[in-house]
């Protein structure tokens, strides 16, 4: 994270709350913002948790979890106690208080992971697993840690390389990616075959198959992701696919596209599922998925149609030769 | 049989340079990687904001280290760069050819016959000079991807 300037903060939050923006422009302003330290913009991303777009609300809370500031914690306890709030961002709410990973947030969160809406209850019991492991860990020392677990605990602002040498010390393991994990990976004792058939088994604990499925992304060998990518089609969970869906965006591997692509133009798939299948087509950049990302992006689905609006701008940065600043925060008209 | 020897080794020495992957993200100023299939220093590296899937990308400015030139690459950061290996060998010069080479002898005594004088005029100079001075010199032959070449020349004294 960067030290931004008050009125780079200001600018950026005055387009990501400006709703006669078109919400390309409003998601590159919210990423930004994740970008920068201080509260000016931990605020900015807070103010649009209430935003009417349930999608861009939604992200706001992603990025809040990712950014790792416990001053969040508050606004997003608000967020995931408010049942006339979209599922989707309570969702997202729960799971930014276990990325965060304070364990003051454990009683709201055990409170809620048996919650009416299935995808919440399930992401609340992820964020108490992690949040216990985590404490685990820093009790009982690296020894219990070893498979997995990016980052160390602690309230401290997770740049790329502030993150590597917290985890190294730790003796732990750093995600490829800079994010921050719903769960550690599986150990990596365990074979290619054996993680895809733990993903897709749905007696399993979901915090286990989440852990199989991390470290299958890590491994990312084609068997790995095209193991990921058949959740998609095989599992009935939309809280598994929708994580599925944002590490093949991750990945960003040819791949996963057909299999993505199935999975947007499915009705029968939860918005959730078919938002995140639209953002990682974004992120892939293959275009072989501009026209279905064009013509979903008028799906009666508001949650869908303004993912594909996202992943076409996404889509567009990724095959600029030389492209390298997606969400600057060197604020330009 | 010292022949038979000595080429195994340089053998041996060549298969050695060649290149292993590392994540971008983790490759740091000063480091070596490779740009356009060109092993290079690098001497300045910036990383991106993240985005949404957490991409990040870096950019690369890298200086070929056998022939100086610029080269610059972006690359996502988890994604694996070239890094080539670079060894750094000394020997001591026996001999300059009319032709440009330079006779090589190895602390094993074996000696080497097919690396030219180096493209840098100033440090071909000082070569040249201190060899026609009679000059002890030692030189330090840096090598990566199958490429060769004098990169530093020092005066141990008087022969």
């Amino acid at each position: 994270m960067v030290e931004v300037s008050a009125e780079a903060v200001a600018t950026l939050r005055q387009r990501l709350l400006d709703q006669s923006l078109p919400m390309p422009k409003r998601y590159r302003a919210l990423f930004s913002l994740r970008n920068c330290r201080g509260d000016a913009a931990r605020e900015a991303l807070v103010a649009a948790l209430s935003d009417p777009s349930a999608l861009l609300a939604h992200d706001c809370a992603f990025a809040l979890g990712q950014m790792q500031d416990p001053g969040a914690m508050a606004p997003l306890q608000r967020t995931l106690e408010d049942r006339s709030v979209h599922a989707m961002v309570r969702h997202e709410a729960a799971e930014a208080l276990g990325a965060i990973g304070q364990p003051e947030c454990l009683p709201i969160l055990r409170t809620f992971a048996e919650d009416s809406s299935k995808e919440v209850a399930e992401t609340c019991q992820l964020a108490l697993k992690r949040i216990e492991w985590r404490e685990k860990c820093k009790n009982g020392g690296k020894k219990n840690c070893q498979s997995g677990g990016q980052q160390s605990p602690g309230p401290q602002d997770h740049d790329h390389e502030e993150q590597e040498s917290e985890s190294a010390a730790a003796g732990v393991e750093r995600s490829p990616f800079l994010s921050v994990d719903p769960t550690p990976p599986a150990p990596d004792s365990l074979s290619t075959e054996e993680l895809v058939s733990l993903l897709l088994d749905s007696s399993k604990d979901m915090f286990d198959r989440y852990r199989a499925m991390f470290r299958l992304r890590n491994r990312a060998t084609p068997e790995a992701i095209c193991g990921i990518a058949s959740a998609l089609e095989k599992d009935s969970s939309a809280l598994l696919k929708h994580e599925v869906a944002y590490v093949l965006g991750q990945i960003q591997s040819d791949l996963a596209v057909q299999p993505l692509m199935a999975a947007l133009a499915d009705k029968g798939q939860h918005p959730m599922v078919r938002h995140e299948a639209a953002e990682a087509l974004g992120a892939i950049a293959s275009k072989d998925c501009v026209q279905l990302l064009e013509s979903f992006s008028s799906d009666p689905e508001p949650v869908v149609a303004h993912s594909c609006e996202v992943a076409l701008d996404v889509l567009h940065f990724e095959s600029q030769e030389g492209a390298f600043q997606y969400a600057d925060v060197a604020v330009q008209g | 049989m010292a022949d038979e020897e000595h080429h195994f080794e340089h053998k041996a020495d060549s298969g050695a340079s060649k290149t292993f992957p590392q994540q971008a993200g983790t490759i740091r100023k000063n480091a070596f990687i490779v740009i356009k299939s060109r092993p290079c220093k690098v001497v300045e590296v910036s990383t991106s904001k993240t985005g949404k899937h957490g991409h990040a990308k870096c950019h690369f400015v890298g200086i070929d280290i056998f022939t100086g030139k610029k080269l610059e690459d972006i690359v996502p950061s988890s994604h694996n760069c070239d890094v080539p290996e670079v060894t750094r060998t000394d020997y001591t010069l026996l001999d300059i050819t009319d032709e440009g080479f330079v006779s090589l002898l190895s602390d094993k005594g074996d000696t080497m016959d097919h690396i030219r004088l180096p493209n840098d005029t100033a440090l071909a100079n000082q070569l040249k000079e201190g060899y026609s001075a009679g000059k002890e010199l030692m030189v330090t032959v840096m090598s990566a991807m199958g490429e060769e070449q004098i990169a530093a020349v020092k005066d141990v004294g008087p022969k």
